[in-house]
C-alpha cells in the first residue's frame, strides 16, 4: 500500500475512464474500487518493470547511509502475484547481493524470499516472519517495498479534498503489525497515495511515508522520490528511482534462483 | 578596626538587630529557588575531557540512561521461563512503551528484540523475540532456547540461571526518571505479579539520592542544631545568653545558603552538607565570649563595658581561628571537583561572616540584656553542681593527666604517629556511588539482587576509533579533469570540502552517479569510471571496522576479558557479526566465527540491519565503521574493580599493539566515576598541603615564633595521621567523605591549639611562671576548649541518623576528630611546652 517505484497503464486508464464519465463518483465512491486502483497504481504498473534505486538512509544524528540497487518486477497478475529481483549496487562492500521475492497477494499464503550474499557465497532463503522489519537498515519495511496488500486492512473513506481522497485503514490482524491505524491521502487523478501517516493505539503519529515527487513514464504516473521518515526519531530515508522502464517483456527465468548467482546483467545496466 | 566595631556594636544595637535581620531575610529569600543536582557526573567540570568524551559516547552510540527492571522467580523450578511470568513481562513491556519519556526504539525487553533462528534446512527465520506471551510451558521452553543462542542478550535480558528477567527501560530525560520509576512500580503492583520485581539503575538512584538529600538537609541541619541549643543550655543555664549564638548560627547559615543558591549554585551532595558544617563551627566564638564573659562579669557592673573587653581579649584568637578554619575550607577550591569547590568556598564564607557576626552581635547583644537576667546568668554559673562545673571538673582532670605525664605522653603519641603514619601507607582508595545507601536501601538491595543474577549492571565502554586519515575526495577528483566535466568538478569540490572525508567520498560518489546521466564524451565517461572505482575503493577501506582482522582483536580481548573475573560480560560488534554468520551458515555452533573479509562482514550486517531493531548496529559502531565500542558489563561499581579493568587493558595492549592507528578509550559511568575519584586523591592531596603550609605560616606570624608555630601544628599533624592511619589499618575505603574531611580537619583542629598556645602566653607574661601558667590553663582556657570540642563534636552527631552513608561518614569521623584533637592539644601542649620551656617561655 506504499509508494513503490511503478505503476500500471490499467490503472490509469481505468481512473481516466472513470473520472471522465462519473464525475460524481465522490458521491458514492467504491472505496474498494478506489484502494484496489490505487494499490494497481502504485505497485502494478505494466506487466513489468525496471528501475534503479538510490536510498539515502539518514538517522537521527544526521549521519547518512548509502545504498544502490536494481530493482526488476514481473506481475502475475494485477492486484495478484508478483516476481521481484532486487539486486545490490553500493555499497560496493555488498555489490551482488541479491533479493528474489516471490509475493503472493492471498493474505493465507506468505511470500517466498530468498537472498544471495556473495562474499559468504551463499543462498539462503529466507522465512517470513513478519513483512514489517527494516529494509536493509533503511526506515522502509520489506513491505513497503513489496507492496502491503490491501486485503489486509479494511478501509473507510475520511474525507475528500479537490485532489485527493483520504481514507483511514485498520488492520484486520492487529496483532502482526506494529501500528494501530493508518491514514493514506490517495491522489484522485493518478490514484498513487501521497501521503501515509502511521499511529499507535495512543494517537501518536509516529511514522509518514510520502511520495515526494512523482513523473509520468512511459504513461505511467510513476512515483521517482518518496520518503519515510521516523517521527519519533527524526531519522528519515529519501529513495529516489531513475532509469524506469516498462513492459519490458522479461522472461520468467530472470525470476529464478539460477539469477542470483548470475545476475541478467542486460538488464541491470 | 575591632574597637570601631565595638563601639558602634554596643551603642547602636538596635542598628545590629535590623541590619542582621535584613541581610538573613534578603539572602533567604533567595533559597526557594535552590535546585538539586545528584547527578555524580558533576563531580568533573562540564568541560572535563573524560566527561566530553563519555557524553560524546553515549551520543555516537545513543547509549541512553536507563532505569532496570528486573523480576526475579526464585521459587518456580522453570524461573522466568512460565507463561504467567513472560506474560507479565510483556504486558509491563507494554505498559512501559506507552509512557512519555521512554525511548521506545531502544528499550530492551524479551517481547522487543529480535531472535534469529533456523526455520528449516537452509532457511533463516528473523521474528519477534516474544511478540506475544507464551501460552504454554513448550511456548516458555522455546524462548528459552532462543535467547541462550543470542549472547547479545542471554545474561542481560534473562539471566543464565533462568530466575531473572530484566527490562532495560532508556529515557530521554534523566529528570524525568523519578516519575517514570513510579509509574512502572504502579504498574507492577496492578499487575498483582506472584513474582519479587526491582527497580534499579543510576538515573533512578540518583533521583532518590535527591529526594534523601532534602530529608537530611530537613532533618538532620534542625537536629544539629537542636543539639548545640541543649550543649549550651547545659553550659550556661541561661536562655536568653545562649539566644545569641543560636541568632549568629542560624543568620549565617541562611546568609550563606541565600548567597549560594542566589549565585545560581546548584545544591548537590557536598553542598547539602554546609548548613550542618556552619551551624557548630558559628557558634564556637560565641562560646569563647560567653565563656570568658561568664568568668570576669561581676553584678553590677556595666555589661556593655564587661563584653567589649572580653570580645577585643578574645579578638586574635578568634580573627586567627576563623582565618585558619576558613583556610582549611578555601583551601578545598585546589581540588578539581566543583561541588568540592563550592562547598570549601562557601563555607570557608560562612565562617568568616560567622566570624564577623559574632563580633558585632554578641556584644550588641549582650549589652542590651537586662540586669535582671545577668543576675539570673552570674548565680545559674556560679551555682553548684552544674554543667559548667562539670566541664571545669573534666578539664582540671585532663589537665593533672596532662603534667603527671608529661615524658610519657610525648612517647606515646611519638609511638602513635609512628603507628599511624604506616596505616596511611595502607590505605585502600575506592568509592561505589550506590554505597552511598545504606546497605538495606530498596536502591542497594535492587543492585545486590541484579547483580547476582544478571552479567552487571554497571557499564563501562571502550571505544576504539581509527586515527588514520581517510583519502580525500578533493585529492581524488584531482585537477586533470576533462574539458566537459569543469563545471562538474567545480560545484563537486564545493560540496565535498565541506564534509568529514567518509560523507565527502559518499557524495562524491553519488555527484559521479548523477554525472554518468548528462556527460556525453567518451573521455568524461572514461574518468568518470575510474573516479568511480577509486572512490568505492578508498570508501571500503575507510571502514575500519568492518574488517575481520579489527573485529577480530576486539573478540580476542573480549576472551581475554573473560578470564580475568572482573568483567561479567561484554558486547561488541564482533559478537553481532557471529552471530549472524552462524544462522546465515545453518546454526551450528562451528560457525560462530567472524567471516574471512570486509565483503562477507558488510553483507552479514546487512542482514542485521534487516531486522525490527536495525539501529541496534549503531551502538556498536558508527556507520561510517570508524569508531567501534566495547560494552562491558561489571557486576562491581567499585572504583577499585573498574581501575583493575583499565589496567589490565592497558597491560593487553601493550602486550598485544592495536592496529597501526587505532586508539582506544574510555568511557561509560563506571570509568567517570574513576576519573573523578583520581582527580579528588590528588586534589586533596594539593588541598592539604596547601593548607597546611598557609596555616603553618599564620601560626609563624600569629604568634612571632618559628617554635609556637611548630607547637601550634602539632595536635592536628598527630590527629590527622592518626585518623587517616586508623582508617589504613581498620581497612575502611578512603572515598569521597573521607577524603574531603583531611582538609577541613587541619582546619578546624588547629583552633584548640591556638587559644591554648595564646592564653599560655598571656597567663605566662602574668605569672612569669611555667608552673602556674600550666596550672592555669586548665582552669578557664582548658574548660573553654573542652567545651567548643563537645559543641563541634556533638554538632555533628544528627548526621548520623541521615539516611544516606556519606553523612553518617562525615558525622562519625568529624565528632571523632573534633574529640580525639581536643584531647591531644590538651595532653600534647603542656608536655611539650614544659619541655621545651627555655625556647617556649621566654622571660623578658
Amino acid at each position: 500500500m506504499v509508494v513503490g517505484s511503478m505503476k500500471s497503464a490499467m490503472a490509469l486508464a481505468f481512473t481516466g475512464l472513470l473520472v471522465a464519465s462519473v464525475p460524481a463518483w465522490s458521491a458514492e465512491l467504491d472505496v474498494n474500487e478506489l484502494i484496489q486502483a490505487s494499490e494497481r497504481a502504485s505497485y502494478y504498473a505494466g506487466d513489468d518493470g525496471r528501475s534503479d534505486a538510490r536510498m539515502m538512509i539518514v538517522d537521527a544524528q544526521g549521519r547518512k547511509q548509502l545504498r544502490q540497487f536494481t530493482i526488476l518486477r514481473k506481475d502475475v497478475a494485477d492486484n495478484g502475484d508478483q516476481k521481484m529481483m532486487v539486486f545490490f549496487t553500493r555499497p560496493a562492500d555488498v555489490r551482488d547481493t541479491v533479493f528474489r521475492v516471490e509475493k503472493h497477494a492471498a493474505v493465507s499464503e506468505d511470500d517466498d524470499r530468498w537472498l544471495y550474499l556473495p562474499a559468504l557465497d551463499l543462498v539462503k532463503r529466507i522465512s517470513a516472519g513478519d513483512k514489517r522489519t527494516s529494509f536493509v537498515g533503511s526506515h522502509f519495511f520489506y513491505e513497503d517495498v513489496s507492496g502491503r496488500a490491501v486485503s489486509e486492512d479494511t478501509f473507510t473513506l475520511q474525507e475528500e479534498t479537490d485532489s485527493r481522497y483520504v481514507l483511514k485503514a485498520e488492520p484486520k490482524n492487529p496483532d502482526s503489525v506494529e501500528f494501530s491505524y493508518y491514514v493514506v491521502e490517495i491522489d484522485k487523478t493518478t490514484k498513487i497515495p501521497m501521503l501515509i501517516n502511521f499511529y499507535k493505539a495512543n494517537g501518536e503519529n509516529y511514522r509518514r511515508v510520502e511520495a515526494v515527487e512523482v513523473e509520468t513514464i512511459e504513461g505511467f504516473p510513476t512515483v521517482t522520490r518518496s520518503k519515510v521518515s521516523d517521527l519519533a526519531s527524526g531519522g528519515y530515508t529519501l529513495m529516489e528511482f531513475r532509469n524506469m522502464d516498462y513492459n519490458l517483456g522479461l522472461e520468467d527465468d530472470i525470476f529464478s534462483e539460477r539469477s542470483l548467482r548470475t545476475p541478467p546483467m542486460q538488464w541491470l545496466k | 578596626m575591632s574597637s570601631l566595631l565595638l563601639r558602634f556594636a554596643t551603642q547602636c544595637a538596635g542598628w545590629v538587630y535590623i541590619l542582621l535581620l535584613a541581610l538573613t531575610l534578603g539572602a533567604g529569600a533567595m533559597i526557594p529557588y535552590l535546585t538539586v543536582d545528584t547527578d555524580p557526573e558533576n563531580m568533573l567540570p562540564a568541560d572535563h575531557p573524560a566527561r566530553i568524551f563519555h557524553n560524546q559516547t553515549k551520543q555516537t552510540f545513543a547509549m541512553h540512561d536507563a532505569i532496570v527492571v528486573g523480576v526475579v522467580a526464585e521459587q518456580d523450578t522453570n524461573g522466568v521461563y512460565t507463561p504467567e511470568t513472560l506474560s507479565e513481562v510483556k504486558q509491563l513491556t507494554d505498559t512501559i512503551l506507552d509512557m512519555d519519556g521512554v525511548i521506545d526504539a531502544d528499550l530492551m525487553s524479551l517481547s522487543t528484540v529480535d531472535n534469529i533462528s533456523q526455520a528449516g534446512p537452509g532457511t533463516i527465520r528473523f521474528e519477534w523475540m516474544m511478540d506475544k506471551a507464551p501460552v504454554d510451558e513448550a511456548g516458555a521452553k522455546a524462548v528459552e532456547q532462543n535467547i541462550s543462542r543470542l549472547p547479545l542478550l542471554y545474561d542481560t535480558l534473562v539471566a543464565e540461571t533462568g530466575k531473572a528477567a530484566a527490562i532495560y527501560v532508556p529515557i530521554a530525560d534523566k529528570n524525568e526518571s523519578y516519575r517514570i520509576a513510579e509509574d512502572i512500580r504502579a504498574a507492577i503492583s496492578k499487575m498483582g505479579s506472584q513474582q519479587q520485581w526491582y527497580i534499579t539503575g543510576l538515573p533512578v538512584a540518583e533521583d532518590q539520592f535527591g529526594v534523601e538529600m532534602f530529608i537530611q538537609m530537613g532533618i538532620s541541619a534542625p537536629l544539629a542544631g537542636l543539639m548545640i541549643f541543649i550543649l549550651l543550655f547545659l553550659f550556661f543555664r541561661s536562655l536568653p545568653l545562649i539566644i545569641a549564638p543560636m541568632v549568629v548560627a542560624m543568620a549565617t547559615v541562611i546568609v550563606t545558603m541565600g548567597i549560594m543558591i542566589g549565585m545560581g549554585f546548584t545544591v548537590h551532595i557536598m553542598s547539602s552538607m554546609i548548613a550542618i558544617f556552619l551551624m557548630p563551627i558559628a557558634v564556637v566564638d560565641s562560646v569563647h565570649i560567653l565563656s570568658e564573659f561568664s568568668d570576669r562579669y561581676k553584678p553590677g557592673e556595666n555589661a556593655g563595658e564587661v563584653i567589649s573587653k572580653v570580645v577585643s581579649h578574645l579578638f586574635t584568637p578568634m580573627l586567627y581561628t576563623s582565618i585558619t578554619s576558613s583556610v582549611g575550607f578555601f583551601s578545598l577550591m585546589l581540588t578539581p571537583i566543583p561541588p568540592v569547590q563550592i562547598f570549601g568556598a562557601f563555607v570557608g564564607f560562612g565562617i568568616l561572616f560567622a566570624f564577623l557576626v559574632t563580633l558585632v552581635f554578641m556584644p550588641a547583644y549582650v549589652s542590651r540584656m537586662s540586669d535582671k537576667t545577668l543576675v539570673n546568668l552570674q548565680q545559674a554559673l556560679h551555682g553548684e553542681g552544674d554543667g559548667q562545673s562539670r566541664v571545669a571538673a573534666i578539664a582540671r582532670s585532663i589537665g593533672k593527666l596532662a603534667m603527671s605525664w608529661r615524658r610519657g605522653w610525648l612517647v606515646v603519641f611519638s609511638a602513635l604517629f609512628a603507628v599511624s603514619v604506616w596505616g596511611i601507607t595502607q590505605i585502600q582508595i575506592n568509592d561505589n556511588p550506590v554505597r552511598w545507601f545504606k546497605a538495606d536501601h530498596e536502591i542497594r538491595v535492587a543492585d545486590r539482587v541484579l547483580n547476582e543474577n544478571f552479567a552487571g549492571t554497571y557499564n563501562a565502554y571502550l571505544v576504539f576509533s581509527d586515527t588514520n586519515a581517510v583519502p580525500s575526495a578533493a585529492a581524488l577528483i584531482g585537477v586533470d579533469v576533462p574539458e566537459e566535466l569543469s563545471g562538474w568538478q567545480w560545484d563537486t569540490l564545493k560540496s565535498v570540502t565541506e564534509q568529514p572525508p567518509t560523507a565527502a567520498l559518499e557524495s562524491l560518489i553519488i555527484a559521479i552517479d548523477d554525472a554518468m546521466f548528462t556527460v556525453e564524451s567518451d573521455e568524461a565517461v572514461a574518468y568518470l569510471d575510474e573516479l568511480v572505482a577509486r572512490a568505492e575503493q578508498a570508501l571500503s577501506v575507510s571502514k575500519t571496522f568492518q574488517s575481520p582482522e579489527q573485529l577480530a582483536y576486539i573478540a580476542d580481548l573480549q576472551q581475554y576479558l573473560a578470564t580475568t573475573g572482573l568483567v561479567g560480560k561484554s558486547n561488541s560488534l564482533s559478537d553481532v557479526v557471529k552471530v549472524v554468520n552462524r544462522e546465515l551458515r545453518g546454526g551450528e555452533e562451528k560457525d560462530y566465527a567472524l567471516p574471512d573479509s570486509p565483503q562477507a562482514v558488510a553483507q552479514t550486517l546487512l542482514q542485521y540491519q534487516s531486522s525490527h531493531r536495525p539501529n541496534d548496529l549503531w551502538h556498536f559502531v558508527t556507520p561510517d565503521y570508524r569508531e567501534s565500542l566495547l560494552w562491558l558489563q561489571l557486576t562491581s561499581g567499585d572504583n577499585q574493580d573498574m581501575t583493575a579493568a583499565t589496567k589490565l587493558v592497558a597491560q593487553y595492549v601493550d602486550e598485544h599493539p592495536l592496529p597501526a592507528g587505532i586508539d582506544y578509550q574510555w568511557a561509560g559511568k563506571a570509568y567517570l566515576n574513576v576519573v573523578w575519584q583520581e582527580n579528588m586523591v590528588a586534589g586533596m592531596l594539593d588541598s592539604l598541603l596547601g593548607a597546611f603550609i598557609m596555616v603553618f605560616v599564620m601560626m609563624v606570624v600569629l604568634f612571632r615564633s618559628v617554635v609556637f608555630g611548630v607547637l601550634a601544628m602539632l595536635p592536628l599533624t598527630i590527629t590527622i595521621a592518626f585518623i587517616y592511619g586508623l582508617i589504613g589499618i581498620v581497612g575502611k575505603d578512603y572515598d569521597m567523605p573521607i577524603a574531603v574531611l583531611s582538609t577541613l580537619t587541619l582546619g578546624l583542629s588547629v583552633d584548640f591549639a591556638i587559644h591554648f598556645l595564646e592564653r599560655a602566653r598571656a597567663i605566662f607574661k602574668e605569672t612569669n611562671n611555667v608552673s602556674a601558667t600550666l596550672e592555669a590553663m586548665f582552669g578557664e582556657p582548658a574548660s573553654a576548649i573542652t567545651r567548643n570540642a563537645l559543641v563541634i563534636a556533638l554538632g555533628f552527631t544528627p548526621l548520623l541518623f541521615a539516611p544516606l552513608v556519606p553523612y553518617i561518614t562525615v558525622g562519625v569521623f568529624l565528632a571523632s576528630i573534633m574529640a580525639i584533637s581536643a584531647l591531644v592539644t590538651l595532653l600534647v601542649l603542656p608536655a611539650a611546652m614544659s619541655l621545651l620551656h627555655r625556647f617556649v617561655f621566654k622571660s623578658r
